[in-house]
């Protein structure tokens, strides 16, 4: 810090924002760097998968069933003569957008709820928080079983379920966060200024809660991926003939396709484990990025 | 100590344990099909008959009521009967499988924590070095790979292509019971569920360690001349391990939600198995049963956590 001059100093511009901040130390760190570019080369795959091979991903070919990869399915085919490739590339599609949807039901849960508890606090807050230890004491996956065959399988309702019970953990980071906002100067300051619910909530304490949570969203991203991985793979999930990642690697249940034809089932479970990856390193990164203590 | 455990355990647990009851029941009751749905059906029936019926069964009485004559009976340990044809109790089906399910269970939590805490505490006291960048990869790779494809690839290598490991199964019908035997059943499911367990420990352990590291009271400890193996497994590790110890009551659910799709895997016959063959049967009483007991459990490991808390932080323990 030591080679600004006064001037600049003086200078409003040359103030950098937390967020400039951020992006200076995230672009510091190779591992997220890469795990952001594999990302974005995911989500290119994903959003221009028709366009990227010739086949169908959902179109049966019974004259071409358990074809081994060769130049015509680079990936092979599977039971049903379908291009493996090319339902790995749709795949994306399905888990990626369930990933997406389900976390922004989930940050929507939680940004109401959360700023409720931490900010009215008392009776209210006691009840939000006992509810979200329900949630927490069911085992995860058996919620969403339960819940999945109660509302019937469908790509919706994956999105829905898996959006819904992951509420309590973004919940809570952000009641703590306006917890300990709430009580802090700048804070106090303003409402001693005169400043309503509303302008103390919305300009002073959530632009300050929004780094943790971008946090917990890119991770939570991460394992929804593994959410609908694992519902789907139990057959409780994407219904087929759809392809999702998850029910893709549900046809290696069958020991003759998981002995003899790998290529059935490694692709899409390498993918999940790729996404995944690059979306936990991504979000680990942002954490050292934005967090205020480090430096 | 025991004035936070009632605290824990009564003013917390008590409330969620009604609200996780009371939701089961919910889910129940919103099961499509009640047990008079099929005599809607029948031509020319009185209405009254179908009345009388749901009268017999109770359903006309208030949800609330129903709630607490089902917990009733739920304390008398009565889950209901299994909607297959042998309609045997649920509560009997439940507890041939449970110990097979706690078993894969203890199995993991024992893999994660021996193997995650060791190397934890390597990767800490090797910070910025070669290996501890490789554990840190590693626990990643961790817990980004799904354990049920995890499962599939040890299968794939371990039974079908080195043919070393049985494929499945919990022991083969008329092989004598042999502690080694039924190793060779158990490692492969229990290293799957145990691989996510490795690697946040792992994660948590280094970053718990380092803060304790660099604290004061273990430089003095080393200026008093103590030898480093002391300073490290006397001095920090107690208290690294706390922040650990809470980590272990977040993970009783995680474990759980992994055993089921692990126990799928393997064909491990535990109740992880049997609540996605009930699912696929639509056997709405067993499903139930199944979700009570893994609430129960995970409440029951939080209370372990918590106890577990409470003896290794002395500050709970004189509260």
């Amino acid at each position: 810090m030591a080679e600004y001059n006064e001037e600049q100093i003086l200078s409003r511009r040359n103030i950098e924002s937390p967020w400039r901040v951020g992006w200076r130390r995230f672009k510091k760190n190779r591992v997220a760097l890469l795990g952001a570019i594999f990302l974005i080369i995911f989500i290119f795959l994903a959003v221009f998968a028709p366009y990227l091979t010739p086949h169908d991903p959902t179109r049966a070919d019974f004259l071409k069933r358990n074809e081994a990869p060769s130049a015509e399915h680079w990936l092979g085919t599977d039971e049903m003569g379908r291009d493996v490739l090319t339902r790995v590339l749709h795949g994306g599609r399905i888990s990626l957008s369930v990933g997406l949807v389900a976390v922004s039901i989930t940050m929507g849960i939680a940004l109401i709820l959360g700023p409720i508890a931490g900010y009215v606090g008392g009776f209210t807050d006691t009840l939000i928080m006992r509810m979200a230890d329900i949630f927490l004491s069911f085992p995860f996956l058996i919620l969403a079983i339960t819940a999945s065959a109660l509302l019937g399988p469908s790509i919706y309702n994956v999105m829905i379920i898996l959006g819904v019970i992951s509420w309590p953990g973004p919940c809570r980071l952000l009641r703590a966060e306006f917890l300990k906002l709430k009580n802090q100067d700048f804070v106090q300051g303003a409402i001693a200024l005169g400043a309503g619910h509303r302008r103390v909530i919305l300009i002073h304490i959530l632009p300050n809660a929004i780094p943790p949570l971008l946090v917990a969203a890119t991770l939570g991203v991460a394992s929804t991926i593994i959410g609908e991985a694992g519902l789907s793979f139990l057959g409780l999930g994407v219904p087929p003939p759809a392809p999702s990642w998850g029910n893709m690697l549900n046809s290696a249940q069958a020991l003759h396709i998981m002995e003899g034809m790998p290529w059935m089932w490694l692709p899409p479970g390498i993918a999940i484990f790729l996404a995944v990856l690059s979306i936990n390193f991504m979000g680990d990164g942002l954490r050292d990025a934005l967090d205020p203590k480090q430096e | 100590m025991m004035t936070y455990l009632i605290r824990r355990v009564v003013f917390q647990g008590i409330p969620v344990l009604i609200g996780f009851t009371f939701l089961v029941f919910l889910m129940i009751n919103f099961a499509p099909g009640d047990p008079v749905t099929h005599l809607r059906g029948v031509p020319d029936l009185d209405p009254r008959v179908i009345e009388q019926q749901k009268t017999r069964l109770g359903l006309d009485r208030p949800l609330i009521v129903r709630y607490f004559d089902w917990v009733g009976e739920l304390l008398q340990g009565n889950l209901g009967r299994s909607f297959d044809s042998a309609r045997r109790p649920v509560a009997d089906l439940i507890k041939e499988r449970m110990p097979v399910t706690i078993l894969l269970s203890v199995s993991s939590i024992i893999i994660g924590w021996g193997v995650g805490i060791p190397v934890g505490i390597y990767s800490a006291r090797r910070q910025y070095s070669l290996s501890d960048y490789t554990i840190t990869f590693m626990a990643f790779v961790g817990v980004s790979i799904p354990n049920f494809f995890f499962g599939l690839i040890l299968l794939y290598i371990f039974a079908l292509i080195l043919n070393v490991l049985p494929a499945g199964g919990y022991f083969r019908p008329g092989e004598d019971f042999t502690f080694l035997g039924m190793l060779s059943y158990l490692i492969m499911p229990a290293l799957t569920l145990g691989l996510a367990s490795i690697a946040s420990i792992t994660r948590y352990m280094r970053s718990s360690m380092l803060e304790v590291i660099n604290q004061d009271y273990l430089r003095t400890a080393r200026a008093k001349g103590l030898r480093d193996r002391v300073v490290i497994y006397k001095h920090a590790l107690r208290n690294a391990l706390i922040p650990i110890l809470t980590l272990m009551g977040f993970m009783v659910p995680l474990i759980f939600s992994g055993a089921v799709i692990t126990e799928q895997v393997f064909s491990w016959p535990g109740l992880g198995r049997m609540v996605i063959d009930a699912t696929h049967q639509r056997n709405y009483p067993l499903m139930m049963g199944i979700t009570l007991v893994f609430g129960v459990l995970t409440f029951l490991g939080n209370v372990i956590a918590d106890i577990a808390y409470a003896i290794a932080d002395p500050r709970i323990r004189y509260d």
